[in-house]
């Protein structure tokens, strides 16, 4: 098979998840109970008035029309309304995108930023106690709810001392990228920036940060027990040259590759910690459509995190399939 | 109006040249600007009575340089910025902060002046609004097509939208537009439209709304309000600047931001590093944070909303009268709101609150009596049942602790087992709106607010067998409430609704728990009082 065949299988593929997607989304509104006209009408409400909204939002409809006119209307690129705000969904739904994206790739930065050093170390220092520290602190990471870490990030840094802001989101990285060519002062548009961002990303990225020095420090062990690393060191090359020009490179390609699933992971599975930084991103969207039963937001938001999950992977898979034609065979 | 970027600038800007972290999220709370006095309201046109002009009063002027930017944040945002498409409060407050009534209320729910200067009851039974001459936000006047068209547009299917608000105005038979005044005719005679005027029915403009589609008035607004929309973020945040040619004055706030935060504690953690000055719904738990802070405080009313376990009077133990009594006799209502709220609830016995037209000041509270629960339970011949009580999550304030300490104390009864069943609120209200009695829970925990302060707002839909949300079939009790719905005298009315309530309180399809407080978080930087309808008037906060 070559390599733009397996591309193209892979994309197929990934489509297929999407479509499976929004098919079981769209069967889980039959099944759950709870309904959007309690969400829009007031309890009281008559049952004929509760048919006419029911009418004005399709859901008188046979499951197959609505089912049918959903698929051809997203073929379209049309997502509907929002049975709740009246609102176009695709408006909703890509208006929340970029603060995710923003929002998991600082929490990736955090965590690579930290993690990779960490791991090196803990793992060239083995059972010294500066591995035991790592050890326990990436414990701690994987072990801490980040609602509960989020709680606490925004007492102590927060409330208590006033660093930085306890939600919401105020200044974007697009405002501080215009601020390097525009006329607001780049320092501290940064500074504005970093004050609502890094609280959540601390949060977000903590367990992540946990898991990439557990993987980085079992990597690098496995890279320096192996005979290329003694044949370096055989040479006399420096600890420093073999530790982080050969033993460190290897460690990463499977880091990597976890990386990137691991980002489609953040932009799916930051919904609690956005709820507590009322962060809004895609997450508080998703939360809040479920409490109302607001489907269409739902589903518009669930795609674009499927896709987004499904496009990390294909990338992911070219991109080995790439560096490693065997993958492509295989 | 205002571009969105402009504000987007002005907001970043100041963000920027705060130039620390601790300055992003100031909220304008300094200074020491003068407060506006009001303009005083004109007289009250409650039960049925015709209302009077209210003196414009004098402008106050705003005192200091700084501008006074007040942020109010709450548990959730808007459902979309159309003021007849949604029936909820959190939606109410920021529309309501752009759009107006014919009427309104005052903090105490009685009714005032809104977009019309007097109203009357003509002979015939139908309402008269002599309009005010003011204008939308885009410039153009408010006319009495206008509030023709708003008032069809709400109970009318035909007329645009479906709107969930359809039978907030009563049976409304015809709406004739005159010369600055219109006239409101309905099925019958309405004894309460004023009461319900004063809570719904905003008015928009005809051309503005025809001209276009729904995306677009969910997203924009042209009301008459003291505020006009310069910003709006779906879901996450609106700005407002206030409406320089308010017909109620100038407007004492020069910036408004309505936000929310899903979680309370972040909302209380917001209020207490200055980056909010109002905040909603403050868990009694969180109560002390706050009031021990130098920075905020608590601001409590008592709102319009009673918290009560309905209880379905065709099915075993609850057909039997004595047991109802029993289990009113078995909760420790008191000890609830003591430990469970805080002290922020009043006790209840009957489904009128105290203030609500019908109020019946005779009825006491059951007592908490377990012995005489139990000699009750006997009695009904329901000895050793067991029953399940379910309750929804987090709907209500403290609502899964209310119901699990009232779920206890009846199973501490010698001769009853009761056990707790958590439902999420949108499945349970599932049951509770079926059309049927009998697909309806036979125990649960409800919440109802009456936005209209008149009992019959309550006993109708939750009492009477044709009411919406009734668990109960009484005929006596249907009589009262017909009676009252066609009685032109109002103290005639009160005392039907007052026997009513006594009918009600004796029936016991209820177990009467407690009227619901409003609490708020305040910034210690302003001074602003809560109103008992759950609206938020920041047009009235004031800077300290």
């Amino acid at each position: 098979m070559s390599f733009g065949r397996f591309v193209l299988k892979r994309s197929l593929q990934g489509l297929g998840v999407v479509w499976g997607v929004v098919t079981v989304v769209f069967a889980l509104r039959f099944v759950t109970p709870g309904s959007a006209i309690n969400a829009v009408a007031p309890l009281d409400a008559s049952q004929e008035t509760r048919q006419a909204i029911a009418a004005e939002l399709g859901l008188d409809q046979p499951l197959y029309v609505q089912y049918g006119q959903y698929i051809f209307d997203l073929l379209r690129g049309d997502m509907g309304f929002s049975y709740i705000r009246g609102q176009e969904v695709v408006g909703l739904v890509f208006a929340r995108l970029p603060a995710t994206v923003e929002l998991a790739l600082a929490a990736s930065v955090v965590a690579i930023a930290l993690s990779i050093p960490l791991g090196v170390l803990s793992a060239t220092r083995r059972n010294q106690p500066v591995d035991y520290g790592a050890t326990l602190f990436s414990l701690g990471g994987i072990s801490t709810p980040n609602f509960w870490l989020g709680i606490m990030l925004i007492l102590v840094f927060a409330v208590e001392f006033d660093v930085f802001n306890t939600s919401g989101r105020g200044v974007d990285v697009g405002d501080v990228a215009v601020s390097i060519v525009g006329s607001d002062p780049f320092v501290g548009t940064l500074l504005a920036w970093l004050a609502y961002i890094t609280l959540p990303a601390i949060a977000l990225g903590t367990y992540f940060m946990a898991l990439i020095t557990r993987l980085t420090r079992s990597g690098m062990l496995d890279e320096l027990g192996k005979g290329y690393v003694q044949a370096a060191r055989a040479k006399g090359l420096p600890n420093t040259l073999v530790r982080y020009k050969h033993a460190l490179r290897n460690t990463l390609i499977p880091v990597i590759t976890v990386l990137g699933l691991q980002l489609g992971t953040l932009i799916g599975g930051a919904v609690i910690t956005e709820a507590v930084f009322s962060w809004p991103g895609l997450g508080t969207l998703v939360i809040d459509s479920i409490n109302r039963r607001d489907w269409p937001v739902l589903q518009g938001s669930l795609i674009v995190i499927g896709t987004s999950f499904v496009l990390v992977n294909v990338l992911v898979d070219a991109v080995y399939a790439y560096l490693d034609p065997q993958v492509v065979n295989d | 109006m205002r571009s969105d970027n402009d504000d987007r600038i002005n907001r970043r800007t100041m963000l920027t040249y705060a130039g620390t972290a601790a300055a992003v999220g100031l909220a304008g709370c300094s200074g020491n600007g003068g407060d506006g006095s009001d303009g005083s309201d004109g007289s009250d046109g409650d039960d049925g009575t015709d209302g009077s002009d209210g003196s414009d009063g004098s402008d106050g002027d705003d005192g200091g340089d700084e501008a006074f930017e007040l942020g109010v944040t709450m548990g959730q945002m808007d459902s979309g910025l159309d003021p007849q498409d949604h029936a909820e409060t959190n939606t109410e407050i920021i529309v309501g902060q752009v759009y107006e009534g014919l009427l309104d209320r005052d903090k105490e729910g009685g009714i005032i002046e809104g977009l019309a200067t007097d109203w009357e009851r003509t002979e015939d039974g139908s309402v008269r609004f002599v309009l005010r001459d003011t204008s939308f936000h885009n410039g153009d006047p408010v006319t009495s097509e206008d509030v023709r068209f708003s008032i069809r547009r709400i109970v009318d299917d035909d007329v645009g939208i479906a709107s969930p608000q359809k039978n907030d105005l009563g049976s409304v038979s015809e709406v004739v537009a005159g010369d600055g005044e219109v006239t409101v005719s309905f099925e019958g005679f309405n004894p309460i439209a004023f009461q319900l005027f004063a809570t719904n029915g905003e008015i928009v403009q005809q051309s503005w709304i025809e001209e276009n589609d729904g995306n677009f008035i969910n997203r924009n607004t042209n009301g008459t309000g003291p505020f006009v929309v310069t910003e709006y973020d779906s879901g996450n945040e609106v700005a407002y600047e206030p409406n320089d040619d308010y017909w109620g004055g100038d407007v004492p706030v020069d910036a408004l931001t309505m936000s929310a935060s899903s979680e309370s504690s972040t909302r209380v953690n917001r209020l207490l590093a200055e980056e909010t000055d109002i905040v909603t719904n403050v868990p009694p738990q969180e109560v002390s944070r706050v009031e021990s802070s130098d920075v905020a405080g608590i601001n409590s009313v008592p709102s319009a909303r009673i918290i009560f376990l309905q209880m379905r009077y065709d099915v075993e133990p609850f057909s039997s009268q004595q047991f109802r009594q029993a289990m009113n006799h078995a909760v420790d209502v008191e000890s609830i709101i003591e430990n469970v709220l805080n002290g922020f609830g009043n006790i209840t016995g009957q489904p009128t609150l105290e203030g609500h037209v019908g109020h019946n000041p005779d009825i006491e509270p059951y007592p908490y009596d377990p012995e005489e629960a139990e000699r009750l339970v006997d009695e009904s011949g329901h000895a050793g049942v067991e029953i399940t009580l379910q309750t929804p999550i987090g709907r209500y304030l403290g609502d899964v602790e209310i119901a699990q300490a009232a779920a206890n104390q009846i199973d501490s009864l010698s001769n009853v087992s009761c056990s707790l069943e958590q439902r999420e609120f949108s499945s349970l209200v599932q049951d509770i709106t079926t059309g049927n009695i009998e697909d309806k829970p036979h125990f649960n925990l409800l919440g109802w607010g009456n936005g209209e302060f008149d009992g019959s707002q309550t006993i109708t839909p939750l009492m009477t067998t044709e009411g919406a949300l009734t668990i109960l079939e009484n005929e006596e009790l249907d009589q009262l409430m017909v009676d009252a719905e066609s009685t032109e005298d109002p103290d005639e009315r009160v005392e039907i609704l007052q026997e009513a309530n006594q009918l009600a309180h004796d029936l016991a399809p209820w177990v009467f728990l407690h009227q619901q407080f409003s609490v708020y978080g305040v910034s210690s930087d302003i001074s602003w009082e809560p109103r008992a309808d759950e609206f938020i008037d920041p047009d009235t906060a004031t800077q300290q």
